[in-house]
């Protein structure tokens, strides 16, 4: 009966059932992985792990805190003939050593002695240490690489200057001559400037030719006055000479 | 970890003793003997382990010891998730540990026990089983049949495993070199993905796992939103889903998940 009444009621084309039953059951196939609801895969996907930031490998970045090392007793010792070496010497050039073998060292140094110019090796780590607290710490960037310390107690640079011109494996990087720093520029010319008696020789004379031409100039006036008188004067004797000859020829 | 060296001089002796012929006092006279013993100690660490009287995996039952077979309903859930009898090692170094669940049949577990009992030294390794005899009854129908008529008869059983169970257990004084090429073969021809694991390195993965949970940079995590059922997720999540955080999937175990 009621499916006759629905089969009047209802029409037959185009319909489509209110309710539509879907099997829930649990399902028996474990061999596979089952359907994910659309849901939860987003639920999946928004929850999943994020790793925290890499960090940094040690090393990369210098440290905050300062890394104070302990000098150990050779440093020390190296830091007072440095000390030393600074006060002694005035000049102290610093070169850069590009793999000059034993031996072109040791002619080098043989060179270098007969102008009483010592060749000095100190680690970089070592100078830079002791620069950086002293006066001298402008002088830290040369300190790069491999680099050879010459010092003399005379500022003896044109001598230094000849004796590396033998040896093309060293470069002057800079010098400290007389408490100045100096560039490889500076240092030639310096060498090409005269000898310090020269210098003052020079300086002395000038100053007492200036000295002497004030006193010439002061003096030029009256001299010429006097000079002026004493022609007037002499003019004038010889012409009343001249007169008086005359009258003297006159009166005689 | 503990070495000791007494121990490991003794076993030396021991060596010698079983090559020479048994002539201690000679052998201890012999020039190269002290150097001989110096090297073996550096090179053959040996720790302390009593190994069992029967040191071989034991023959498991195909068949349940029952007065009364009873069929069982399929029980799923006997796979899914993580284990929870049998996750850590007792007396053994090295184990095969499951990575996902599975039923093993008997088999398989003979597959097991006649390998590494052939290939394992018994004299300083032992092997023990993690795992109990198939107990699950499994029902098929017979060949031919038409369907219904009621549950099958029981056809054999199993022994379900879940995700980190350890399966079977070795340990002594050995190196996990020496039984890894063994375990790995074993572990190959298992139903469901397997591991050779020493006890460091379970700790290790367990660690990660942790350190994964402890430094996760999502604020949004799976445990967070399933129970505060944002959103009304629970309708489409299961209680196992809630109880797991998404970390299985059925039998299956998601490693890259916390």
């Amino acid at each position: 009966m009621a499916a006759t009444l629905c089969s009047k009621l209802l029409p037959k084309q185009g319909w489509v059932p209110l309710t539509q039953s879907v099997r829930h059951g649990s399902k028996a196939v474990t061999r596979h992985r089952k359907p994910l609801h659309i849901q939860k895969q987003k639920l999946l996907a928004v929850t999943q792990y994020i790793p925290p930031a890499r960090e940094f490998p040690p090393g990369a970045y210098p440290s905050h805190t300062k890394h104070v090392q302990e000098d150990n007793d050779l440093t020390l010792l190296m830091k007072r003939e440095l000390k030393k070496l600074f006060e002694d010497c005035k000049m102290i050039a610093v070169v850069q050593n590009s793999s000059s073998s034993a031996e072109d060292m040791m002619t080098l140094r043989h060179r270098l002695y007969k102008h009483n110019i010592t060749v000095k090796f100190f680690p970089n780590k070592v100078v830079r240490s002791f620069l950086s607290d002293s006066i001298y710490c402008n002088m830290g960037p040369l300190f790069v690489g491999p680099t050879v310390m010459f010092v003399s107690k005379e500022p003896k640079v044109k001598e230094m200057l000849t004796t590396l011109r033998g040896s093309p494996q060293m470069t002057l990087l800079g010098a400290c001559v007389d408490n100045t720093l100096l560039s490889a520029q500076g240092i030639v010319s310096y060498s090409k400037l005269p000898s310090m008696t020269v210098i003052q020789g020079e300086v002395v004379s000038g100053l007492s030719m200036l000295t002497s031409h004030t006193a010439y100039l002061l003096q030029r006036h009256p001299a010429h006055l006097s000079q002026l008188l004493q022609q007037y004067i002499k003019q004038q004797s010889s012409d009343g000479s001249a007169e008086a000859a005359p009258k003297a020829e006159e009166a005689t | 970890m503990c070495w000791d060296v007494v121990l490991a001089v003794t076993v030396f002796l021991f060596m010698r003793k079983g090559e020479s012929g048994g002539d201690m006092l000679h052998f201890s006279h012999d020039a190269f003997g002290a150097s001989r013993i110096q090297e073996l100690t550096e090179t053959l660490p040996v720790r302390h382990v009593v190994l069992p009287d029967k040191p071989k995996l034991k023959f498991l039952n195909k068949v349940p010891n029952l007065k009364k077979a009873k069929k069982e309903a399929k029980k799923l859930w006997d796979i899914q998730g993580p284990a929870k009898s049998a996750n850590t090692f007792t007396t053994g170094q090295y184990a095969i540990v499951a990575m996902g669940g599975g039923y093993l049949h008997w088999g398989h577990i003979e597959m097991m026990r006649l390998t590494i009992n052939r290939k394992m030294d018994a004299r300083t390794t032992f092997a023990m089983w993690r795992i109990n005899a198939p107990y699950k009854p499994i029902t098929r129908k017979g060949l031919g049949q038409r369907m219904g008529g009621g549950k099958g008869a029981i056809d054999h059983y199993v022994t379900p495993v879940r995700y980190g169970r350890l399966i079977v257990e070795v340990g002594g004084k050995v190196e996990l070199g020496e039984v890894e090429h063994i375990l790995t073969e074993v572990a190959k021809k298992l139903p469901f993905p397997a591991k050779v694991m020493s006890k460091e390195s379970l700790a290790t993965l367990q660690k990660k796992q942790a350190d994964m949970e402890q430094n996760n940079q999502n604020p949004w995590t799976f445990k967070k939103i399933a129970q505060g059922n944002m959103l009304g997720i629970r309708r489409v999540l299961s209680p196992f889903d809630l109880h797991n955080h998404g970390r299985f999937t059925g039998k299956f175990h998601f490693p890259q998940r916390v």
